[in-house]
């Protein structure tokens, strides 16, 4: 790779972001989440008292299938600066001579 | 770190008649079609619950069939009429054809497993037109449930399901001319599978992940990022016929959230603005903003090139009640996006909302009746005995009613095809099973630190930069060239874990599929369906040397071979042009 594509990668990189914010309070324990993630983003230990833990925050697809199915209304999606404010320039997705 | 273990020593054994590979529409109907006729069925998916696998486990709005209603749009015969203006040369008609028959049928059997398409606010059918078709053919309907009730129909209509399972490779005999069985393994616990089956269907999806978007975040995509073409490279290192590789798909988004439907905003009145607030589309089609997605996406691609961003949609103007309507049906395909625009404190009623284009996938440019991926006949199977395919991953794909009509085809094709098998018993060939075994534990064993995540950025990257929107020769050759690097790294890829290994062996996936997409685009020296396959260096439209469809092939030597066929004639031509 050339030292700019990698530069530019490096500056699109995104910052470590949880993308579910699961409410401790209502959240029931019911393995529900884990179940529906189609991403295998959220886990959570059967049969305990653990809340659910976003193991893989960096793959999440922001569907909101978890929100959805939460029967606790527990969870919500939150959106990482990136996508709320995004810095990139449509023209770095365009294409460029390879000189 | 020291390797992960796989819980058991050996894999476990499995059999079934026929094995449906990604449980998604195509694969719910090739596994209800063969329950049909009574054969064993087990569906593999990557997900835990059938009701929750694939693309449209959230949700989907429209279903496009016609109906045979007393309207004389309303036939398969009308409709297959305009589909070789769609395909653009890039399809083999015959099957199409057959797609197109099997449309209401599969309406009907989706109806009579208790799928309701009326509009839920006045009990009928309410039917548009789209995408560019000859009739009001899309049934717009609350597919809130669609998938939960396929995909529990399914299973209750005896198949087997297999969940959390990634099919990493096909099993052979030891001609490695029919499939017997494929090996996967479960993404959390490591189970090692090893499915003995007569016949396999693959349905994996489209593929993703392949390049750069604006948020930078490779899993914010307008498609489901968890399709990364597993079933295309799976097959075409068995020597499977892929066409249609080099087509690019994208489309209107929000700038920072990849999602669908933007490009229906115009339909529904939208203008499209650039920094000037100059309402541009005029410049590009008389139609304006109602112009075709293909001509819209290019247009917006001139515009940032031109120095007219920041591009905005604006409903400003629109009626207060059309407006309510607007925001009220915004999540239907997206549930979150509602929530978004709240967050990012956007009120689009009263706001101009920035917008641009998605990252690509590679699906089928955006044509329904065509499609990148396995060649199949009008059984659905493929060049290797016993292998069918169907879906987003398949040549005759186009949204959720193609996938289940030619999921149903290629379920039927399934079942015929194991009254043969059984004569011959073919038997596994222990080479090509030891093979399989092999690449899907290679990560396992890798201690080089080289993580799936760089890798896959490096192909993104190389993808945007060269293999994407605007091709030229010399770009291609440079990708080609730095594809064929990487893929020499393949092997160092290390991975802990199980999840890890699935993202680790899509990456690989997505890496040959960028390949093939390379060549491919490379080959193809024409410009062809709009923003599908551009060519600077060649931008006019060749069709005397380049309707028809490039296939990619490997030798038994390991060697790629570039065919081609037309529209009425499948049968391949060695070499691209006539
Ligand atoms: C948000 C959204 C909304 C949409 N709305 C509509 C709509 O309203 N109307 C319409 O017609 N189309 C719509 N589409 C398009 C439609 O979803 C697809 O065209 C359709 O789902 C294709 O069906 P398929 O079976 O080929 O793929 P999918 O339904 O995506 O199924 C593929 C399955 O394969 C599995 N899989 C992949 N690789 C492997 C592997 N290696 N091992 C095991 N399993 C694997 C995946 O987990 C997935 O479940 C929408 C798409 C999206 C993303
Ligand atoms: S679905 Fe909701 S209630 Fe259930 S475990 Fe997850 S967050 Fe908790
Ligand atoms: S938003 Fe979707 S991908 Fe993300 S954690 Fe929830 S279910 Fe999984």
């Amino acid at each position: 790779m050339t030292t700019d594509t990698a530069a530019a990668g490096a500056a699109a990189a995104p910052a470590p972001h949880n993308p579910i914010d699961v409410d401790p309070e209502t959240c029931v324990r019911c393995m529900i989440c884990d179940y529906v993630c189609p991403g295998d983003v959220i886990h959570k230990e059967p049969r305990s008292k653990s809340l659910p833990v976003i193991a893989y925050p960096d793959e999440c697809w922001y569907c909101g299938l978890c929100e959805q199915a939460c029967p606790a209304d527990a969870i919500t999606v939150v959106f990482p600066e990136n996508m709320l404010a995004p810095t990139t320039p449509v023209t770095s997705l365009l294409g460029r001579d390879p000189e | 770190m020291s390797p992960t273990p796989w819980p058991s020593s050996e894999p476990k054994w499995l059999a079934t008649d026929v094995l449906v590979v990604g449980g998604g529409v195509a694969g719910c109907l090739a596994a209800i079609q063969a329950r049909d006729e009574g054969a064993a069925v087990l569906v593999a998916d990557k997900a835990k619950f059938l009701e929750r696998a694939g693309s449209v486990a959230g949700g989907v709005d429209q279903f496009m069939t016609p109906l045979n209603t007393e309207a004389e749009w309303d036939s398969p015969e009308h409709l297959m009429k305009f589909v070789p203006g769609l395909t653009d040369g890039l399809s083999d008609l015959d099957v199409a054809e057959r797609a197109v028959h099997e449309l209401p049928r599969v309406f009907q059997r989706l109806c009579d497993i208790g799928i309701d398409f009326t509009d839920p606010t006045t009990g009928e059918y309410f039917r548009t037109r789209a995408f560019g078709l000859p009739g009001e053919y899309h049934l717009n309907f609350d597919g809130s449930r669609f998938k939960y009730k396929l995909g529990r129909y399914t299973v209750g209509h005896g198949a087997k399901f297999l969940p959390r399972t990634m099919i990493t490779d096909l099993v052979t005999d030891a001609a490695g001319e029919r499939v017997v069985g494929a090996v996967g393994f479960n993404c959390r616990t490591g189970e090692r599978y090893v499915i003995r089956a007569r016949s396999v269907v693959v349905c994996t999806g489209d593929i993703n992940r392949i390049s750069r978007n604006i948020s930078g975040m490779p899993f914010d995509s307008w498609h489901f990022p968890y399709n990364t073409g597993d079933g295309h490279a799976m097959a075409f290192r068995h020597g499977v016929r892929l066409t249609n590789m080099e087509l690019v798909e994208a489309t209107l988004t929000p700038l920072g959230f990849s999602v669908q439907g933007t490009n229906s905003y115009a339909g529904q009145g939208a203008y499209f603005l650039n920094r000037h607030g100059e309402r541009f589309m005029f410049k590009y089609d008389p139609k304006g903003e109602k112009a075709r997605r293909t001509i819209l996406v290019n247009a917006v691609i001139e515009e940032v090139l031109a120095g007219n961003e920041p591009l905005y949609i604006d409903i400003r103007h629109l009626p207060e009640e059309q407006l309510d309507d607007f925001v009220r049906t915004l999540g239907v395909d997206r549930y979150t996006l509602p929530g978004y625009f709240a967050q990012r404190n956007l009120d689009i009623r009263k706001e101009l909302l920035p917008f641009g284009i998605s990252e690509m996938s590679i699906r089928r440019g955006g044509s329904y009746f065509r499609g990148s991926g396995l060649v199949v006949d009008t059984s659905g199977q493929t060049n290797l005995t016993g292998l069918y395919s169907a879906g987003d991953c398949s040549m005759v794909s186009g949204g959720i009613s193609v996938a289940a009509a030619m999921g149903a085809i290629a379920g039927r094709g399934a079942v015929e095809s194991l009254g043969a098998a059984e004569d011959e018993d073919a038997a596994l060939d222990p080479g090509s099973l030891d093979t399989a075994l092999a690449r899907m534990e290679e990560p396992l064993l890798s201690n080089s630190g080289r993580r799936w995540s760089d890798f896959e950025d490096d192909v993104r990257a190389l993808v945007t930069d060269f293999v994407g929107m605007r091709r030229t020769e010399k770009g291609l050759r440079h990708a080609r060239e730095r594809l064929r690097a990487l893929a020499a790294e393949e092997g160092e890829l290390d991975a802990t874990g199980f999840h890890e290994l699935m993202r680790t062996l899509e990456s690989k996936s997505i890496r040959l599929a960028a390949e093939l997409m390379t060549e491919a685009a490379l080959h193809r020296t024409e410009s062809r369906s709009g923003a599908a396959h551009r060519r600077l260096d060649h931008p006019e439209t060749d069709d005397l040397h380049w309707k028809r469809a490039i296939v990619l092939r490997q030798s038994a030597q390991g060697e790629l071979a570039l065919e081609s066929m037309t529209e009425r004639e499948p049968e391949v031509a060695v070499g691209g042009q006539a």
